[in-house]
């Protein structure tokens, strides 16, 4: 692909753009016309001045997608490559646990016992769902009683991890927005450091796929939204996480990135879930996917969701397995998360408590062969 | 002189560690009846029913590398009517070569000191440490391997052990699976048959014996 840049009057700079690399060429002016040929792009280009040019022309966006592996005339690009980087230096950082029994604001909640619980079964920090931490406003009292005993108990509250559509239909949209909002309020209140949400569906459910949630609609309605909420929580700290899935607009890294940009906020974080970004042509090549996703992301996870999968179907049937059993590459992931300042990692869609444990004793397993620290210690399992 | 009662004692010798240890040489139908069910040994879903079994590296039993699971197949074109679980064996001194269900041939070298061999498992990616040591009455094969063959995967720790019968038709197969976050243990009968691989099982899968 052929753009132009940058025209001045010895020639122009264009952008060849191939796969996931480019490289700047300077060419003459008379060459790039004619290499435009004759279409109604280069009519329109003849007819503006340089600073117009310059004005109309997109920045070029990389592509977003890992680059090849066997070759750029090779049609496919899903197996993944001989000998994959993969580093296991652990990083300094303790891992905190999470899972998705989250922390209440019911009123006469005991808070000691609830965190102890949380202790013993090895899970050291905690987030709460927004539409059950909502529906009561905490009176301060036991906001300092709930603080005293996260404190206490070594419990790390970090989240709101928010329901709702931000770009959905009609008026929803709004009043998710509100909610988002009214939960960064929430979180302020509370000492809690992010809340959690993604850019949602042209749908009213979030996480049903509409044809045009890769539509420039679809981004400009993720942007803007995002902009209303920064704009009406404008002096909070709190920290915006987005969940890149792939039902929506942002699904995968490099959307991700873009968006912060284009919101120009510095609180939107990612947070992230890299089994939410997993296509067909990726599911085995996930250590190249995380490798590029921590570090395009660096310095904006807000924290992590700990997940695994297997491609089991005749579709792109990827289907949740145990953690540390599918084709996550749970070493390479843990090396990257512990390389993260006061990183979390949030265990969730499983069935049962026991699913939980299990979880649970995969990654410290993991973690321990590689060096990477656990905070906390996870009973020891029933024989 | 010495020579050949040199010769004649090392025959005696070998003919005797041969006697002592198990041969499993033969064609062997599954018994149901008297088997456990085969949990999957490759995919740990955790949100849908789990899929029919499919072996990992070490694994001797269930589906071929990429085959279909059952519920698969079932679900799909091609249906088929239930066949008689086979496993034909041919063993000799250093090896055991085991053709399971889908023809798929396993080999075991078979060493006394149970030294570990590296083998590459289903997935072409990751490797498998097995060990394949043949006792007195028991074959035992341990087998070290990420659990989906995959990098970064959790470790698993197989160990099968066969046992014949007294009368050498019946072969015992107990398998123990260990991940940090599971243990598993499971029995397989299996005994001796003539019949060929891809015998229908009309009869509701009664062995004749």
């Amino acid at each position: 692909m052929l753009r132009p840049a940058e025209i001045g009057d010895e020639g122009c700079h264009a952008t060849h753009e191939y796969g996931d690399s480019f490289s700047t060429m300077t060419i003459s002016r008379r060459k790039f016309f004619r290499g435009a040929g004759a279409g109604a792009a280069a009519g329109a280009l003849a007819a503006a001045t340089p600073s117009q040019l310059v004005a109309q022309t997109p920045k070029a966006p990389k592509a977003a997608g890992l680059p090849p592996v066997w070759g750029e005339d090779f049609l496919y690009q899903w197996s993944p490559p001989e000998n994959v980087k993969r580093d296991l230096t652990p990083g300094p950082n303790i891992i905190r646990l999470s899972n998705s029994s989250d922390i209440t604001n019911r009123e006469g909640t005991d808070y000691d016992a609830l965190f102890k619980t949380m202790r013993a079964a090895g899970w050291t920090a905690c987030e709460a769902a927004s539409a059950g931490w909502l529906a009561r406003t905490m009176p301060d009292s036991e906001i300092t009683e709930m603080k005293k005993q996260l404190k206490a108990n070594d419990v790390y509250f970090y989240n709101i991890h928010c329901a709702g559509n931000i770009i959905a239909p009609g008026s929803e949209a709004e009043q998710w927005q509100r909610h988002i909002i009214d939960a960064i309020h929430a979180a302020d209140a509370c000492g809690c450091k992010m809340v959690l949400t993604h850019t949602g569906s042209m749908y009213p459910g979030r996480d049903t796929a509409h044809p045009l949630n890769w539509s420039k609609e679809a981004w400009e309605k993720s942007v803007n939204a995002l902009k209303n909420i920064c704009k009406a929580t404008a002096g909070s700290k709190i920290l915006v996480g987005i969940e890149p899935v792939n039902t929506e607009a942002i699904n995968n890294p490099w959307a991700m990135k873009r968006l912060r940009e284009d919101v120009g906020d510095s609180r939107i974080v990612c947070g992230l879930d890299i089994t939410n970004m997993v296509n067909a042509g990726v599911a085995f090549r996930m250590t190249e996917l995380m490798n590029t996703t921590f570090e395009l992301l660096n310095g904006m996870i807000g924290y992590i969701h700990a997940k695994d999968f297997v491609w089991d179907g005749m579709l792109p049937g990827l289907n949740w397995a145990m953690n540390g059993t599918g084709n996550m590459d749970y070493e390479v992931f843990l090396a990257h998360i512990s390389r993260m300042p006061d990183p979390i990692m949030y265990v969730e869609f499983l069935s049962s408590a026991e699913e939980y444990q299990q979880a649970q004793r995969n990654i410290r397993a993991i973690a321990e062969k590689i060096g990477v620290r656990i905070h906390g210690t996870q009973q020891p399992q029933q024989a | 002189m010495k020579k050949q009662l040199l010769m004649l004692g090392i025959i005696f010798t070998a003919t005797v560690a041969m006697a002592a240890t198990p041969d499993f040489s033969g064609t062997w139908a599954r018994d149901n009846a008297n088997s456990d069910p085969v949990p999957n040994q490759m995919y740990w879903m955790t949100r849908v029913a789990p899929a029919a079994p499919r072996p990992a590296a070490g694994t001797v039993l269930g589906a071929a590398p990429g085959a279909a699971p059952a519920a698969a197949r079932a679900a799909g074109g091609g249906q088929r009517a239930p066949q008689l679980t086979l496993l034909t064996i041919h063993q000799d001194a250093g090896t055991l070569h085991v053709i399971d269900p889908q023809s798929t041939i396993h080999e075991y070298t078979l060493v006394g000191d149970g030294s570990p061999h590296t083998k590459p498992m289903d997935t072409g990616i990751q490797n498998a440490v097995v060990t394949a040591k043949l006792q007195a009455d028991s074959l035992v094969i341990e087998t070290t391997e990420p659990f989906g063959g995959m990098p970064g995967n959790v470790a698993a720790k197989i160990k099968e052990v066969w046992s014949l019968s007294p009368d050498g038709k019946t072969l015992t197969i107990t398998t123990t699976r260990d991940i940090p976050a599971r243990h598993q243990e499971y029995k397989e009968v299996y005994t001796r048959t003539e019949a060929q691989p891809g015998t229908i099982c009309s009869d509701g899968c009664i062995v004749r014996k």
